[in-house]
């Protein structure tokens, strides 16, 4: 009886996620190993589609981009750390810096998109600020060596206000005497982060970790697409926005959905350790 | 002394993130022409024809419509379905229960970009391709192993004797479900109201493919930004329309998504 109910509870849940995420999954695996072209079903290839992303210029250039964007990763971590410790330590108006430094993440990718769009175009406000300086102006999105820069600081400026929000949840688990103690003993703050900020704080800085690595993967489409559309060229092209492209042109699906089972290679392997941590935390 | 110093920095921080804000709001209320002469001068007249433009003549008011739409009708939607499905894998005991759990876990692996072609392919077999209905589904099936999860470890907090006694009172399942277990779910719905509501509202990939013929707002705002290349204030006055139903929210709930999110994040 009990087991029934609980199936009958599940069902309509199960069936929406095996629906639309665990059917295309394999749907796309398939997919991946077929020539199709536009509705036409294809045939077996093999991995003839891997092989030839394996030398499209576009491709290892997405996936270079997603190495350098990972590359900086310290940078996305230990930003949004090192504000919430000065907060937790109680630095003067702590619970307006919290406030705001989060309303950024509220927002949509659309939104900071279109308002950095304004911002940093060619003739936008920044290099009009830049004028009223004497300095040159620079097409911030426009050349392929500042767009992706550019991308980066964006998405960190909306983005940083989550992790700090987190590492502050964290940094609430800090036993509270333990600082007292080292701060009566004439511990520098710095000490402090070190041998007990830090060593407390690592599964949490384990979770931001992985976390934004996975959103670096997956969650920057909304601003590629307002803020650059991937270039110029392929300078901001990241493999999701590149399975969008290939979508769009519609007439190779198979080849698409094989760019798709390269991205889930990499995200598996991390929210494979995001579900862990989570699993430990839930304690089901 | 030294923490007085870091006040600055900090200072500077909140600054970069308020002004982008205020600058969009700022040129919103002013003319082109004011705008191409003066992008940084606080406006002298505000003028709102910015926004009646982008409501009415972009069409934003449909758009909006949509949005809603899909938003609260995937939201109310994620809190039965993870209810229902938390009480199942916390309270109730049954074979395979772990596995289940962890299984809907595994489901987080696969976004929406991983699964795009087919996804799209199977929003056009169930002849869901421009509905409204196809959007909700979707956002549900998207978000709700997270809301699963949340509601799951919620749930699994409480303690046993409730359901117990429930049980010695002469209660069904479905009826302790109902009765006990649902309403005690309120601070984790509210939560997860919030967090759901924020990702529907900002959603711009599987909307851009389900809705086609129809946009939600953020599909509308991002066409907007390639239309009015030109005139900057319209969109700006789009942007302020797109981002004041969460700008409020926040700074009516800012206590509960603050909470949410980092109990969300951590510990559900």
């Amino acid at each position: 009886m009990e087991s029934r109910t609980a199936w009958a509870f599940l069902a309509p849940s199960l069936v929406l996620i095996a629906l639309f995420r665990i059917a295309p999954l394999i749907w796309g695996a398939q997919l991946s190993l077929t020539d199709a072209r536009g509705i036409t079903p294809g045939d077996y290839v093999g991995l003839a589609n891997y092989r030839e992303l394996a030398s499209d210029p576009a491709f290892q250039d997405s996936m270079s981009n997603t190495i350098l964007l990972i590359a900086t990763l310290p940078v996305w971590v230990c930003f949004p750390l090192l504000l919430a410790i000065l907060i937790h330590q109680g630095v003067p108006g702590g619970r307006f810096y919290r406030a705001t430094y989060f309303l950024p993440a509220i927002l949509s990718s659309v939104i900071v998109g279109s308002i950095f769009n304004t911002l940093l175009r060619r003739d936008g406000a920044v290099n009009a600020l830049l004028k009223l300086a004497g300095i040159a102006p620079v097409d911030w999105l426009g050349s392929s060596s500042t767009a992706l820069i550019s991308l980066i600081v964006v998405q960190l400026w909306a983005t940083f206000g989550m992790s700090l929000l987190i590492f502050l949840a964290g940094l609430s688990t800090v036993p509270q005497d333990m600082i007292e103690a080292a701060t009566l003993d004439g511990a520098k703050l710095r000490h402090m982060i070190w041998h007990i900020i830090i060593p407390t704080l690592r599964p949490i800085i384990e979770f931001v970790a992985v976390v934004t690595t996975i959103g670096i993967l997956t969650s920057m489409f909304g601003l590629i697409y307002v803020l650059t559309a991937g270039g110029p060229g392929t300078s901001t092209t990241l493999p999701e926005f590149l399975i969008w492209l290939e979508l769009g042109k519609l007439n190779r699906p198979g080849y698409a959905a094989a760019i798709s089972m390269v991205l889930f290679a990499l995200m598996a392997g991390l929210a494979w350790a995001q579900i862990r941590i989570m699993q430990r935390n839930a304690d089901v | 002394m030294f923490k007085r110093l870091l006040s600055l920095p900090m200072a500077v921080i909140a600054f970069t993130c308020l002004y982008p804000l205020f600058f969009t709001l700022n040129n919103a209320l002013k003319t082109n022409k004011e705008y191409i002469l003066d992008r940084f001068g606080l406006v002298s007249s505000p003028t709102f024809e910015n926004f009646v433009q982008a409501w009415t003549r972009s069409r934003l008011s449909e758009y909006f419509l949509n949005s809603v739409t899909a938003t609260v009708g995937a939201c109310l939607l994620l809190i039965l379905l993870s209810s229902m499905a938390g009480f199942a894998l916390a309270i109730l005991r049954f074979p395979l229960r772990r596995l289940v759990f962890i299984a809907i876990l595994a489901s987080l692996m696969i976004p929406v970009q991983v699964v795009l072609v087919p996804f799209y392919k199977t929003i056009i077999a169930f002849g869901l391709l421009n509905t409204r209905l196809g959007l909700i589904l979707s956002y549900t099936a998207f978000f709700l192993p997270f809301s699963i999860y949340l509601m799951t470890s919620f749930y699994a907090g409480l303690p046993r004797e409730l359901t117990e006694a429930a049980r010695i009172d002469g209660c069904s399942y479905p009826q302790i479900w109902w009765h006990v277990i649902f309403p005690l779910g309120k601070p984790a719905m509210i939560t997860l109201g919030i967090l759901n509501a924020l990702y529907c509202w900002n959603d711009v990939l599987i909307s851009l493919l389900v809705l086609q013929n129809e946009r939600t707002l953020m599909v509308g705002i991002a066409a907007l930004r390639g239309e009015y290349t030109t005139n900057v204030p319209l969109l700006c006055a789009g942007i302020v329309l797109a981002a004041l139903p969460i700008v409020a929210l926040y700074l009516i709930f800012q206590r509960q998504i603050v909470n949410g999110i980092a109990t969300g994040a951590v510990k559900g």
